[in-house]
């Protein structure tokens, strides 16, 4: 906290966590004085199951429901404006999003046509005033999150939209949605969370409020990703790993520079690829430039990233490097565990040279463009876990 | 509309049942406690002449009713009649309810998730938590009723046996 | 940290805090589209200067400003509709609401009668009677210590009536709560002390008693850090603007955390010797906390212990062997007490026996102990504690609190 700047922090996102936490959302709507939700959601990405398990928890509570299972991967403009017509003509009262990602773009991006009355989607932009209370909308949480859910921001197409009003009024996280079929898939969910949730802890702006989101994020992933990842069936770690990809979202609002959280987006934006994967590529990476740059305060990271004893063991001066060595250890283990499972460069999966192409062109837009490409550059085939354990 | 699949919400038969049958099994423990334990007796006592008690579930029900008639505690049923409740306990759903009534969750703990809603005024609250966690002290197990109360009280053997079998005579014979 | 089977956490206040926030109000009013405020305090906030500080960052943006300073130290329901009246007549269109917690559930009260457009708030009483957001409202507290700045309650009374009615709702978090070291600065040190004790007790608290969750552990391990190190230094130096500041965002802190994770037996005892004695708040707080911590010791070794790093720091966490870790944090409040004590030339209280009323008689007479035992167990915040508590462990506590002595922990009933 520098008591020098005027501090501004907010959440505005309920969290329900745990058993039989979707079985609330009846009690949940009508204390926000609605009734009629519409569930929108990606069956592709979530599956029948977890429709069902989400609709299932209705039961009992004389409701009616909308579902629609038909969103893409990337947030279509015209099938917003038709589900905003149906919001409006078949008199929905709120928004359900079942699913990480864009499916809660859509939902976000939906919530704000019908609320501020835009019949053209297309025409919503970063200038958009967004400064009153939309639908209420609720986030249901499932394996593959990005963190991002719980934030004030939606992304239409390239195009970041911030606003408090923007963060859903809840997020549901319940231990039957929150198990993954692959370690892969919490693996990527619990770096992006950890990403955003370092960025947080370091980035400008520090303040305890936003810092009680981040500690409990990191200290989340640090005690339950490994296991998670190597057995994602399991409710208790997963349904941590959750938690922690929902806090990180609530303190990432309001962190500015954060080269991992823009890396993680241009690649999802342009490759569709899940932005913890890159995030993870890039960690040790940028951790490591910030060690050598100085100036970060990698120090306070190695609390939550360790624990009290380990913390109080290691002096002052060698809690920055310790953080960083802790890390390393920290993605050789989950790589260890995963094997090939998970690309730890670009090259491995191999994406197109256009593809590549067509994210140098967004990342030169960024003021930070210089060192952005650098660091593609080197997680296109460098893996700096390897080199510092070998 | 076919962009939409409009669901209406589902039913749940078999939890209600065994809800509905627990409500029962409650309340006319209730009433039996309060003449068979002296310390459930005072707690009424210390209670309105017209006090009524109701648990249930939101947002339709089962509910059941106990109350105090010309001084003495008795099962009502499930239909308020026209009586002033003076405490509702509502739990939140049927899964919550079935949590709680089969022992899975205490009273206490159940409060601490946000699982009840009370309403009434505090004291009076209190007062029937108590009279439910003495109940559940006779119904159960010691096994299982440790899991329901914060602490295990240290009866005489006397008062728990002789209890215990006075309340699941009554409760049957309804009595 | 740990994950509790089922949690709830929310805290949708907006936090503007530094030297200077006050200057952030009037864009904060413009956010909410308001242009003509109604200030809600009292003749003490008044008195110490504090309205003018508010009133010149207003006056350059919103002429319309309106002030009224009546609300009584005990909030009133008379009052509450006779405020909404008042805002009702000057067309004003949002509530800025300074002082400590009197004033905040005043200003909630005023919120809720002039949003519903209610004749009767108490047809709004008890949880969920409200269901939509209602007029803006940005609190400016000027104790560190109720938090209620970022609490869902409101607490209203009917005198004629004797009734306390209690308000629950999430549409009563303010808006906004504004944090600046200003508005503080004018409190005395034993005012200080007992205010920022409550700040602490909400903390501990927060982190023991049975709603805890991974959410309100991070606000309360946050809060305890600052309070422990800031509040000795602003006992001792009022006019230090950042261990002001500091102390304001502990208690705000301590706030968001025990507002989702509830209160256990210090609160419990401390409501029951305040309405049986007129023990003050945050003096009840300061000695009963030591007593909360041993009384649940048994239970929650393992949690206590972790309160010792934030508070004492690395060193004292270092050379503290393990297993005396939990008995150094009751040590270590007590210790707090002691200087308190010290700082304040006696006015802060370390046991019931030594406090005294205005006219030095014994606030709490001894044989008023087992009156106050039995008044906690009308109260709710037993339902949090981690132990169960009946008459006999109220009394029991009583008694080592009103001596000074820790307690017997032997003595303690276990299940």
């Amino acid at each position: 906290m520098n008591p020098e700047t005027v501090f501004t922090f907010t959440c505005p996102v309920k969290t329900n966590s745990g058993n039989k936490a979707l079985e609330n959302l009846p009690i949940e709507l009508s204390g926000l004085n609605a009734g009629k939700p519409l569930i929108v959601t990606s069956i592709g990405k979530v599956g029948r199951n977890a429709i069902r398990t989400l609709t299932g928890a209705f039961g009992d509570s004389g409701m009616t429901l909308g579902v629609f299972d038909g969103l893409p991967d990337k947030v279509d403009p015209a099938l917003i404006e038709q589900l905003r017509t149906t919001i409006i003509e078949g008199k929905y009262d709120s928004v359900i999003s079942l699913g990480g990602g864009t499916i809660v773009d859509s939902a976000k991006i939906l919530n704000l046509a019908v609320s501020l009355k835009t019949t053209d989607v297309r025409s919503l932009s970063a200038q958009t005033p967004v400064n009153r209370n939309l639908l209420p909308l609720v986030v249901v949480l499932t394996a593959n999150a990005t963190g991002l859910e719980t934030s004030q921001q939606a992304t239409l197409n390239g195009t970041v939209l911030s606003s408090e009003y923007l963060a859903p009024v809840l997020v549901v996280i319940d231990p039957r949605l929150t198990r993954g079929k692959e370690g892969k898939i919490i693996y990527a969910t619990g770096l992006a969370a950890l990403g955003r949730a370092l960025e947080a802890h370091i980035g400008a702006g520090k303040n305890p409020f936003r810092e009680a989101y981040s500690f409990a994020a990191i200290r989340f992933i640090r005690e339950n990703l490994p296991a998670a990842v190597r057995n994602p069936d399991d409710k208790k770690t997963t349904l941590a790993v959750l938690n922690a990809a929902a806090m990180s979202g609530c303190a990432f609002s309001g962190t500015d520079a954060s080269p991992l959280h823009k890396l993680g987006q241009v690649f999802q934006e342009v490759y569709n690829i899940h932005p913890g994967i890159i995030m993870g590529m890039c960690l040790p990476h940028i951790l490591g430039d910030y060690l050598h740059q100085g100036g970060h305060d990698l120090s306070s990271l190695l609390q939550p990233l360790t624990g009290d004893d380990d913390f109080t063991q290691t002096p002052e001066d060698q809690r920055a490097g310790a953080t960083v060595s802790v890390l390393n250890r920290f993605m050789a283990d989950l790589y260890s565990v995963l094997g090939k499972d998970v690309p730890q460069t670009l090259k491995e999966p191999g994406v197109p040279r256009y593809v590549m192409e067509d994210i140098l062109d967004v990342l030169d837009a960024d003021p930070d463009g210089v060192y952005l490409r650098a660091v593609v550059g080197r997680i296109w085939d460098k893996t700096p876990v390897a080199e510092k354990k070998g | 509309m076919g962009l939409v699949d409009v669901v209406r919400a589902g039913r749940k038969p078999f939890k209600r049942a065994y809800v509905a049958v627990f409500l029962w099994f409650t309340g006319r423990a209730i009433q039996a406690a309060a003449k068979v334990d002296e310390q459930v007796r005072r707690e009424f006592d210390s209670l309105p002449d017209d006090f009524t008690f109701s648990l249930g579930v939101l947002p339709d029900g089962p509910w059941m009713l106990i109350g105090k008639d010309k001084g003495r505690v008795k099962y009502l049923g499930g239909n308020p009649g026209g009586r002033r409740i003076y405490i509702r306990l509502a739990m939140k759903n049927i899964e919550t309810a079935f949590l709680i009534l089969s022992f899975r969750e205490s009273t206490a703990l159940a409060t601490a998730r946000n699982r009840l809603i009370t309403e009434g005024e505090v004291p009076h609250a209190l007062a029937m938590i108590r009279v439910m966690d003495i109940v559940e002290v006779y119904l159960l197990p010691k096994m299982i009723a440790r899991l329901a109360i914060k602490r295990y009280p240290s009866w005489t053997p006397g008062r728990k046996v002789f209890g215990r079998i006075g309340i699941y005579t009554r409760v049957l014979l309804g009595i | 940290m740990d994950l509790p089977d089922y949690y709830e956490f929310c805290c949708r206040v907006k936090i503007v805090a530094g030297h200077n926030a006050l200057e952030k109000i009037p864009v904060l009013l413009a956010d909410k589209g308001s242009k003509k405020p109604l200030i809600i305090t009292d003749k003490g906030v008044v008195g110490a200067g504090l309205i003018d500080i508010v009133s010149r960052v207003l006056q350059d943006r919103l002429a319309g400003t309106l002030i009224a300073d009546n609300v009584p130290p005990d909030s009133d329901i008379r009052i509450v509709h006779q405020l909404a009246q008042l805002y009702r007549d000057s067309g004003c269109d949002a509530i800025v609401a300074v002082g400590g917690g009197s004033v905040m559930d005043t200003a909630k009260g005023v919120n809720i009668v002039v949003s519903e457009n209610a004749s009767d708030l108490m047809a709004f009483s008890g949880a969920g009677a409200l269901k939509r957001p209602l007029k803006p409202l940005i609190a400016i507290p000027t104790t560190a210590g109720t938090g209620s700045e970022v609490t869902q309650v409101a607490v209203i009374k009917d005198h004629e009536k004797h009734l306390k009615m209690a308000f629950l709702s999430y549409f009563l978090l303010p808006d906004v709560s504004v944090l600046d070291p200003r508005m503080t600065m004018t409190m005395p040190p034993f005012v200080t002390a007992m205010t920022g004790m409550d700040a602490l007790s909400h903390a501990m608290e927060a982190y023991y008693c049975l709603q805890k969750n991974p959410l309100s552990d991070a606000h309360a391990l946050s809060a305890v850090n600052m309070i422990y190190r800031y509040l000795p230094i602003v006992a001792d130096n009022p006019l230090d603007p950042n261990g002001r500041l500091a102390m304001s965002v502990g208690a705000c802190l301590a706030g968001i955390a025990f507002s989702n994770s509830m209160t256990g037996i210090v609160h419990n005892l401390g409501h029951a010797s305040g309405s049986v004695c007129g023990v003050p708040h945050g003096q009840a707080m300061a000695i009963l906390l030591p007593y909360g911590l041993e009384y649940n010791m048994h239970k929650c070794e393992d949690t206590i212990v972790r309160l010792l790093l934030p508070m004492a720091g690395e060193a004292v966490y270092h050379d503290t062997v393990k297993e005396q870790r939990p008995q150094k944090v009751v040590s270590l409040i007590r210790q707090l007490n002691e200087d308190l004590h010290k700082m304040t030339d006696g006015r802060h209280a370390r046991c019931f026996g030594e406090l005294k009323d205005r006219e030095q008689k014994p606030t709490v007479p001894r044989e008023a102990l087992p009156r106050i035992a039995r008044a906690a167990l009308l109260d709710g915040a037993s339902m949090y504690n981690p132990e169960d508590t009946d008459y006999d462990d109220n009394l029991m506590v009583l008694e080592a609190a009103w001596e000074g002595h820790p307690l017997d922990r032997s003595k303690v009933k276990k299940g």
